[in-house]
This record gives C-alpha cells, sequence and structure tokens, in this order.
C-alpha cells in the first residue's frame, strides 16, 4: 500500500526529464476548460501513455496528455482529459496525477466539470464556482493504508474549497459580467444519468449541481494540503418534473459555448497568483 | 469476499486459538472504539493476545489503535475487548473487518458492546457525551457482509440495527443515576477516512442522522445476523456543526474520548452486572 509514495516519485523523475519547472498551478481541463491549452504556451506536451504509473483516458472529447508551460506568465501544468470512476479506474490510479502535479510544485488545484443542474434557478451554460460537495460516489482515494509522507490519515474537510478563491472568482465573475453561482456539487459514480427520483433526493439532500467526477481529485488534493478552485458548467438541467431526454451533442454544444466564460475566470483568477 | 465455509472455518480456528489461551465461559464481549481504549484499563486482565498472533485476524493501523485482544474479568465476570478495530478505510473488505464478530460467535458471546468516536451533528449534543445508537443508517456502500452457514438459518433476524431496546432503557437509567448526560439516538457511517464536508453534515442531519462515524456498522450488522444482543456506545468526540464548522484534528478525537470514559466505563459495567 506505501508504493504509491514511489510511483509519484518515478512519475516525477520521468516529467522532469522532459520540463524541469515548478509549476505554480496544477490545472485538470475538464468539459469546458479545454481550449484554456490554447493560451498557454507549451514548452512540453506529454502523453499519459508515456509518463509512468499514468491512467489513460477513454472518454469521449478527452485527450490524454500533460501539457506544461507558461499561462500569461505563470507557470503551469494541465491535464488535458481526465479519467472517470465510471470508466473502471480505481480512484487511487485516477488521483495520481494531482499528487504528481503537487510533488512538482503546485500547491494550488483548478478543477472544472461539467454538471447537470438542479437549482432551479440555474440555466444551461451558467457556471457555478464550487463552495462545498457531497460525495456520494459510494468510493474514495484516502481508502487503504495512510502513507503519512503524502497526508493525514484523516484530512479535515471544513474548506475543500479555498474560500479566498471563490471570492475572488466570483469578483471577476461580477466584473466580467458572467452569470457565476456558487454552490454544492454532488457527485455519483455514473455512468447513467440520473432518475428522476434520484435527482428529487440530490436536491432534497442540498445538492445544487450533480457531476460524476472533480470529487476525488479534490479529496486527494486536500489530502496533500492544495489549495482548491473548482468550476462546474451547467450543460443541462435536471429538474425532475419536466425531465427532457439527455442529448451528449447538446451538452458539448453547450460546455463549448460556456468556455470562453470559465477561461476568462481561470485567466483572473490566476492573474493574482503571479 | 470470503466463501461462506472458508469464513466459518477462519472463524472457528481463531475461536480456538483463543479458547487455548482463555478458557473461561464467555458472554461479553467490549469492541473499544477511538479513545475507548482506557476502558481496557478498568479490566482485571489475565492476558492480552497480539491481534497478529491470532490466526486469520488482520491487522490493525488506524490512529489510537492498539491491535491486541484483552481478556479478563469486569463486573467480575469474565469478559474480551477488542482494543483497536478493523475500519473499511484502512483497505479491508468487509469480510476481513467483521471476522472478530464471527470469532464472537464461536466463543459463545451473546452481548456485545460496540463504541466508536463520531461528530455529533444533532444541536442538543456537547463534546465528551455519550449517545446510545437506537438505530443506524448505513453509507458506506460496501456493507454486505458474508454470512457463514449456521447464520443462514437465523434469517429471522434480518435486521441490521437490532440495538437492544432494553439495554438503551438500562442504560439511560444508569446514567440519570451517575448524573452525567447521555442520548439516544442514530448513528451514520460513511466510509471515510477524510471527515465530511460541510455538505455532507448538512445532507446526513436532513435524512435523520444525530452523529456521524466511520465504524460500528459492519460489525453490528454480523452481530444481528449471529442473534447477538449489540449496546452501540457513540462519544462525541467533536461537534459537527456545518454552520460554525471548525477543522477537526484525529488528537481532539481522542482527548475528548477521554473525557467520557469514565462514563463509558459505568455503563458497561452496569449492563454487566444485569
Amino acid at each position: 500500500m506505501l508504493d504509491l509514495y514511489d510511483k509519484i516519485q518515478e512519475s516525477l523523475t520521468f516529467i522532469k526529464s522532459k520540463w524541469d519547472t515548478a509549476p505554480k498551478a496544477g490545472i485538470i481541463l475538464g468539459t469546458g476548460l479545454g481550449p484554456l491549452v490554447n493560451n498557454i504556451d507549451v514548452q512540453a506536451s506529454i502523453d499519459y501513455a508515456d509518463i509512468p504509473n499514468f491512467p489513460r483516458s477513454t472518454a469521449i472529447s478527452h485527450k490524454g496528455r500533460l501539457v506544461c508551460g507558461t499561462l500569461d506568465g505563470l507557470p503551469v501544468v494541465a491535464m488535458e482529459g481526465r479519467i472517470h470512476m465510471y470508466e473502471g479506474y480505481p480512484l487511487k490510479e485516477i488521483t495520481l496525477p494531482i499528487r504528481v502535479m503537487h510533488a512538482m510544485g503546485a500547491d494550488l488545484l483548478v478543477c472544472s466539470n461539467a454538471v447537470g443542474g438542479l437549482n432551479p434557478y440555474y440555466r444551461k451554460g451558467d457556471v457555478m464556482v464550487i463552495d462545498d460537495h457531497i460525495n456520494l460516489m459510494g468510493d474514495n482515494p484516502l481508502i487503504g493504508v495512510n502513507d503519512d509522507r503524502l497526508g493525514p490519515r484523516f484530512p479535515d474537510m471544513c474548506e475543500p474549497y479555498t474560500q479566498e478563491l471563490i471570492d475572488r472568482a466570483l469578483k471577476i465573475a461580477r466584473a466580467e459580467d458572467i452569470t457565476a453561482h456558487k454552490g454544492v456539487l454532488v457527485a455519483v459514480a455514473g455512468p447513467n444519468l440520473e432518475t428522476r427520483a434520484e435527482y428529487r433526493f440530490l436536491r432534497t439532500i442540498g445538492a445544487d449541481v450533480v457531476g460524476m467526477s472533480t470529487i476525488p481529485e479534490v479529496v486527494v488534493a486536500v489530502h496533500e494540503g492544495m489549495r482548491v478552485v473548482g468550476f462546474s458548467v451547467i450543460t443541462d438541467l435536471c429538474f425532475p418534473d419536466a425531465l427532457e431526454p439527455a442529448n451528449v451533442n447538446e451538452i458539448i454544444e453547450v460546455a463549448n459555448n460556456a468556455e470562453p466564460k470559465l477561461t476568462k475566470l481561470v485567466m483572473g483568477v490566476l492573474a493574482e497568483e503571479k | 469476499m470470503i466463501a461462506p465455509e472458508k469464513l466459518a472455518a477462519q472463524a472457528e480456528e481463531a475461536a480456538a486459538f483463543i479458547r487455548g489461551k482463555f478458557d473461561l465461559p464467555l458472554k461479553h464481549a467490549i469492541i473499544l472504539g477511538t479513545g475507548a481504549g482506557v476502558l481496557a484499563e478498568q479490566i482485571d486482565i489475565d492476558l492480552t493476545i497480539d491481534y497478529g498472533d491470532i490466526p486469520n485476524f488482520p491487522k490493525s493501523t488506524a490512529l489510537g489503535h492498539k491491535g491486541q485482544l484483552v481478556c479478563g474479568r469486569l463486573a467480575e465476570q469474565p469478559v474480551i475487548a477488542m482494543q483497536g478495530r478493523f475500519h473499511l478505510y484502512e483497505g479491508y473488505d468487509v469480510d476481513q473487518a467483521t471476522l472478530p464478530i464471527h470469532v464472537m460467535h464461536h466463543l459463545g458471546i451473546d452481548t456485545l458492546f460496540v463504541s466508536n468516536a463520531s461528530g455529533g451533528m444533532n444541536s442538543k449534543m456537547k463534546s465528551g457525551e455519550i449517545m446510545l445508537i437506537e438505530s443506524h443508517i448505513d453509507l458506506m456502500c460496501r456493507t454486505t457482509p458474508n454470512m457463514t452457514g449456521d447464520v443462514q438459518k437465523e434469517r429471522s433476524l434480518l435486521r441490521s440495527d437490532a440495538y437492544d431496546q432494553q439495554m438503551i432503557t438500562n442504560a439511560l437509567a444508569c446514567a440519570r443515576r451517575e448524573d452525567f448526560a447521555a442520548h439516544q439516538g442514530v448513528y451514520a457511517a460513511m466510509l471515510g477516512p477524510n471527515y465530511e464536508t460541510r455538505a455532507e453534515y448538512r445532507f446526513l442531519r436532513r435524512i435523520g442522522a444525530d452523529v456521524v462515524g466511520m465504524s460500528t456498522v459492519p460489525e453490528v450488522t454480523v452481530a444481528a445476523r449471529h442473534g447477538i444482543r449489540v449496546l452501540g456506545l457513540s462519544v462525541i468526540t467533536n461537534i459537527a456543526n456545518p454552520d460554525v464548522l471548525e477543522s477537526t484534528s484525529g488528537q481532539e478525537v481522542i482527548d475528548a474520548a477521554l473525557v467520557a470514559a469514565p462514563n463509558l466505563k459505568a455503563l458497561v459495567v452496569d449492563a454487566m452486572s444485569k
């Protein structure tokens, strides 16, 4: 169980042989954040398949490479393509890249995901800055013997998403006239979308949006002691009394349309990290 | 998952080993949760057996847990106490984690005291107080213990929250006599190992839980199937109020558990004297 530390070191050594800079931030280019890569002055681009211990991605609209470079002058490392629990990977594997990014030097994790909106005030294409989460994935990446070199046995979760960064993101949203909410993400394992009864359940327990990713990565980032800021793009509306069949192409279209907004928010948040 | 026949054989082998060392007629067993280890000091100890020496027993890795079986006398009756238990977040599967309960059944145990450390969400509860578990909510997502052949016959005992109401009533009377606060309520079991987020506390409170922890439910489920009476004792080791949430440390949990230790002992001794 304690081989995780060695795996991280192995991945780190390989990446350093290609790009030997300490990034300020690690970015997961989830749905809606893909084109941010175009703003990165790329110094190294490494396929996951080449990095020891990295899993490979199979999801649609996701590539699988680690992009290293500078974003508006700030050294960053970005994961282009994320791996989901519903693809069948153990959470420890899925979250290994987060630990590697931290080992490279990143103390801030930026992540995004596509979600279904449960809060009736949310609209397609809106952005939600994640304030908190509910883990209903039925699994946890920290299960097993704890390696104290990586983080504490029982990580505290009273502020998994850094409040200062949430406030910063919302301020930028107001300045840019972008509709941005602050709310609670619930993550389920998937891959099927939820039933109407499940949407009612999730809304009842206090969730504003529902997704199938992000929480494992955030739990590991908190375990590592990183600061976290997360963005959800509402790509479909999950109002159980007026539910329409989900259309993957439409979801992707909505996500694509939201990309410029998300890019502005992330660029703005990171501008103050320099 | 261990095959039922193999599980029964493993339990029998472990029971025979323990009987070889401590051959008194046993009725009572105690599982000492986080911080409740001091209760072991109240036992008139005949011998202790390291888990590592007991055939088929896993080893305990959790903070504040020793990992030994204490054999002796409490309230002038023979008793065995598990000092250190097996948590699912340590990576054990549910059958490994509950093997000791099968062993207890083979040893003739008919009454089990299960203690644990928990986060109090009910606003009436204070840190260091004890809640008698009236029922539980299983949110561990993997608590389907395998049952040995002899248990299959006892399908009338399918309720897993078979906490003994008479024992609860007696315990509440004992607490009044001894003049300390004791509550009655619902224990929610999470997989862990991270503490809950604010949103998760709100969720758990809304669905009817008074306290939350990361243990007990697997053991109680197996005990119930064996027809073992259970008194569940939750020590409130931290207050989980999502609106003024403060970070929780493992040490804080252990400190609060020490405050509750004398009261825990009073309740167990009183029940054993009946």
